[in-house]
């Protein structure tokens, strides 16, 4: 007998899935977006923009929309970064660098029509170090919202609290905001916080079209901007789409659902490299990775097993991780940093001299165990653990590969007793200035996650507060050639190497413009445009 | 049974209020601290400590505890460190997107599910079978996170039958919120090119999602079926020459549908706190990625937040499952 009904065979379920797909079925996406306003491009990146206040936040992508929206006294451009006048058409310091004034354009305005004047610079630093997130500790030890003067509506003057050199190289990432739009949004004293999270009040080339969290962010060009634009065929916007898994950021390019995107592995960029129509950004970055030592407790606190681990480590295999899209480290200031010089003595690959130190530890034959932390999910990362692990093995010391989340692993590096012998780290610094690299060094940078080395050298110290605190450039170059030779010889870290920064982009778009002062995927999107072929 | 929907209320607020004290000790003794992850690598220690008291880290447990209980009754969850907005806001804009999504899933799974498995049943140790063997032991053993990736690959990149990702199309702007779920809401405001757009956005997601549970319900609606279908009142009801149709679905499906009721509320629960993977591949902007960027900040209050609507959301799914077991089963009515 036969159970199965004459109405069941017809599996009318599959025929409405069917019919669903061929409803909605949709050809791949071309090319951009074309809308009656004009040509939007489309970036693919995966990491969300929670919060837009230029106070409050800044990561890589918080700050790519907050330069879009926003502007600044000044603003870095170009490889080698080079801070060019923005809102502030020219500056002078005085009183060996304790004292800077700045003098406004006079044609700047907020997307409402205001002047962006004095009394906007004076009220959005005040804003930025009374809140005290954000870019606030940039400048918060030097600068003290009384210290900023008024001069004149085109005119704005810093007293600092004592010389500080480095001082201009962080105004690029310290926004100027209309006062008049921040105030009239304040809700409970909050200095316009909630309703900056999501809104802007800014005088950049781009204003906030769509805010849909979680989602996307889009932008709209203003074809007015008072600063100009740099190409007659800028996008009439820019979409920041959210695309978390680089396999759909590699399909959306493909297809041509994005024009440019960031973060794709090191093989990808491999497989769409060839593809038709699309073209790589590659640029030796400002990231340095480096397998950071705790020179104050445990066994590496002995410099010569730091030594004998950095002449253990074989440097080539680092670069094959990015597939050679990296360069070596040669001093531990990245090459985009001023006054960098090649330190001749930084360690390589030497089995003799690593088994030399070795032999000066009382770990000569080694037998010891030492925990390389690093955060769990990074690839490269685990990789570059296991070239530790084969190298290390040489010399008797067994490598744990510790994974972690990157509170654990933060939260272990705050205090020296739980700062682990050997920690990944890769760091961007903030400003091309020697000082955002030197200070890595300082104690006042111990407990963070770059300083889980709690360097303790007095000498080096000192030479960085001195660099840090002398106006005249010819003075104080010497002093970083002697801080960098310092800091190779003090050992705190294995300097790795810098992996180049890669987009991958369609070949439409144009005015790829790299600093290498970006951070990981940052993109300068006022310099973009599209060229239909 | 007004008793009975009384009492099993009153189990799900101690039920939640537990939860709660479980899910607020384990993400306090974690490592890690969310004001210093908040305020930046950068910042100096007194930076950090602002931030940890301006949003109440810095008292005491028990004391942050009550006052976060305090907020409950009040209507708050709280103010997600990471974001900066209310939780309370913030789960408004995610969850819809993620019990669309669910929906739409455990929808799919169902429709499939059940006469799969009622076939399965019929045609025992036939092909048909043996195929849907292979559907339910992939949907069970096949990664979603995999899964997705390959239906992406096929269906959106080579194909391009099905959009990549998202819940609309880039440059479509969502229909005005009423439920804010963009199926209903676009068909609410007749525009049906948005509803097109959100239907063509959810499939490959919603089909991704809905794997574990077709499976599940092949696999427990087949085993019920094969038992209800040997029993007396099947034969009787073939004797009294009732057709096939009858026979099979209403009579024997009736029977065997209450265990499959029961496992599709407890999936139902579960996929709405397991999205987490498919929100990840296809960029559904849902309470999956809102949780997990809120666990890897340990910003504790979205954490809290989101375990506190999941899990009062499971206990819902099961209560209207239990309901409808009452409804469905009338020995259990008399126990009610």
């Amino acid at each position: 007998m036969n159970f199965i009904p004459a109405r069941m065979k017809a599996l009318p379920i599959a025929v409405t899935l069917a019919a669903a797909v061929a409803f909605t079925m949709s050809g791949p996406a071309q090319a951009f977006e074309k809308t009656p306003q004009g040509n939007v491009l489309v970036f693919g990146g995966r990491q969300p923009v929670p919060n837009l206040d230029p106070s409050q936040k800044y990561d890589w992508s918080t700050r790519m929309l907050q330069q879009a929206v926003y502007d600044a006294l000044v603003k870095y451009e170009g490889d080698p970064a080079e801070i060019k006048p923005w809102v502030a058409k020219s500056w002078e310091e005085s009183d060996g660098a304790k004292t800077w004034t700045f003098h406004l354009a006079d044609n700047a305005k907020f997307h409402n029509g205001d002047p962006v004047d004095a009394e906007a610079v004076k009220f959005s630093f005040t804003r930025t170090l009374k809140i005290g997130k954000g870019p606030s500790w940039m400048l918060s030890s030097v600068l003290a919202p009384d210290g900023i003067e008024v001069v004149d509506p085109h005119t704005v003057r810093f007293h600092l609290k004592e010389p500080y050199a480095p001082f201009l190289s962080f105004l690029p990432w310290w926004y100027i905001l209309n006062p008049k739009e921040v105030t009239a949004h304040e809700k409970d004293g909050d200095m316009g916080q909630a309703w900056l999270t999501e809104h802007a009040a800014g005088s950049g080339p781009f204003k906030i079209a769509r805010w849909q969290q979680g989602t996307l962010y889009g932008l709209a060009a203003l074809d007015d901007y008072w600063k100009g634009w740099p190409h007659q065929t800028h996008p009439a916007g820019v979409i920041y789409k959210l695309m978390r898994e680089t396999a759909t950021q590699r399909a959306a390019l493909i297809r041509g659902d994005a024009d440019i995107v960031e973060g794709l592995s090191p093989d990808d960029y491999e497989v769409v490299k060839s593809m038709p129509g699309i073209a790589i950004e590659n640029h030796p970055g400002m990231t340095t990775f480096g397998i950071m030592f705790n020179t104050a407790k445990g066994p590496t606190a002995d410099i010569n097993l730091r030594k004998a681990i950095a002449y253990a480590m074989d440097y080539d295999a680092l670069l094959k991780v990015y597939n050679g899209a990296a360069t070596l480290e040669d001093s531990p200031f990245p090459a985009a940093i001023k006054g960098h010089v090649a330190v001749k003595d930084i360690p390589r690959q030497d089995m003799a001299k690593a088994k030399e130190y070795l032999a000066k530890t009382k770990y000569a034959d080694g037998g010891l165990t030492l925990d390389y932390v690093y955060v769990q999910g990074l690839e490269e990362e685990r990789k570059i653990g296991l070239i530790l692990l084969g190298d290390l093995k040489e010399l008797g010391i067994t490598v744990q590969l510790k994974p972690m989340t990157w509170p654990n692993m933060t939260a272990l590096a705050e205090k020296v007793d739980t700062a682990p012998a050997m920690i990944a780290v890769f760091t961007t610094p903030v400003a091309t200035d020697p000082d955002a690299v030197a200070f890595q060094y300082a104690k006042g940078s111990w407990g963070k996650y770059y300083g889980s080395h709690y360097l303790d050298d007095p000498e080096l110290e000192k030479m960085i507060i001195e660099a840090r605190q002398t106006a005249e450039w010819d003075k104080r170059a010497p002093i970083y050639a002697k801080i960098q030779e310092r800091i190779v010889a003090d050992q705190p870290e294995v300097f790795g190497m810098l992996a180049n920064r890669r987009w991958a982009r369609r070949d439409w778009v144009h005015g790829f413009n790299f600093s290498p002062v970006h951070f990981t995927g940052e993109v300068d999107l006022y310099q973009l445009e599209i060229v239909p072929k | 049974m007004a008793l009975y929907i009384g009492k099993r209320m009153a189990f799900l607020i101690v039920m939640l209020v537990g939860l709660l004290i479980v899910t607020f000790l384990i993400s306090h003794v974690a490592p890690g601290d969310p004001a210093s992850l908040a305020a930046g690598p950068d910042a100096p220690p007194e930076m950090v400590e602002q931030i940890r008291h301006e949003y109440g880290l810095d008292k005491p447990l028990p004391v942050q505890f009550v006052l976060y209980l305090e907020g409950i009754l009040h209507g708050q969850l709280g103010q997600s460190v990471r974001t900066g907005h209310p939780v309370t806001e913030d789960l408004a804009e995610f969850f819809p997107a993620t019990f669309e999504l669910v929906t739409v899933s455990m929808l799919i799974a169902i429709l499939l599910g059940i006469p799969l498995g009622m076939l399965s049943a019929v045609k025992q140790n036939h092909w048909f079978d043996h195929a849907t063997r292979i559907v339910s032991v992939s949907g069970v053993a096949v990664p979603m996170f995999w899964l997705g990736l390959m239906l992406q690959l096929a269906l959106a990149l080579d194909l391009g039958w099905l959009p990549l990702s998202g819940r609309l199309g880039i440059m479509s702007a969502p229909p005005d919120p009423v439920t804010h779920l963009y199926l209903i809401d676009s068909l609410l405001a007749g525009q049906w090119d948005v509803f097109r757009d959100a239907l063509s956005h959810i499939i490959l997601p919603a089909v991704t999602l809905c794997f574990p549970a077709l499976a599940s319900i092949i696999r427990v609606n087949r085993a019920e079926m094969i038992e209800a279908l040997g029993q007396d009142y099947i034969v009787n009801a073939r004797a009294q020459g009732i057709g096939p149709f009858r026979t099979v679905a209403v009579y024997a499906l009736k029977n065997a549908f209450l265990p499959t009721l029961a496992m599709i509320g407890l999936r139902y629960g579960w996929m709405l706190g397991g999205t987490i993977l498919v929100e990840s591949v296809f960029d559904w902007p849902g309470i999956g990625l809102y949780a997990t960027q809120s666990a890897i900040a340990q910003d504790f209050q979205p954490i809290m937040g989101v375990t506190l609507l999941i899990g009062a959301n499971f206990m819902i799914a099961n209560l209207l499952v239990d309901l409808a077991y009452i409804w469905l089963d009338p020995r259990t009515r008399e126990a009610a």
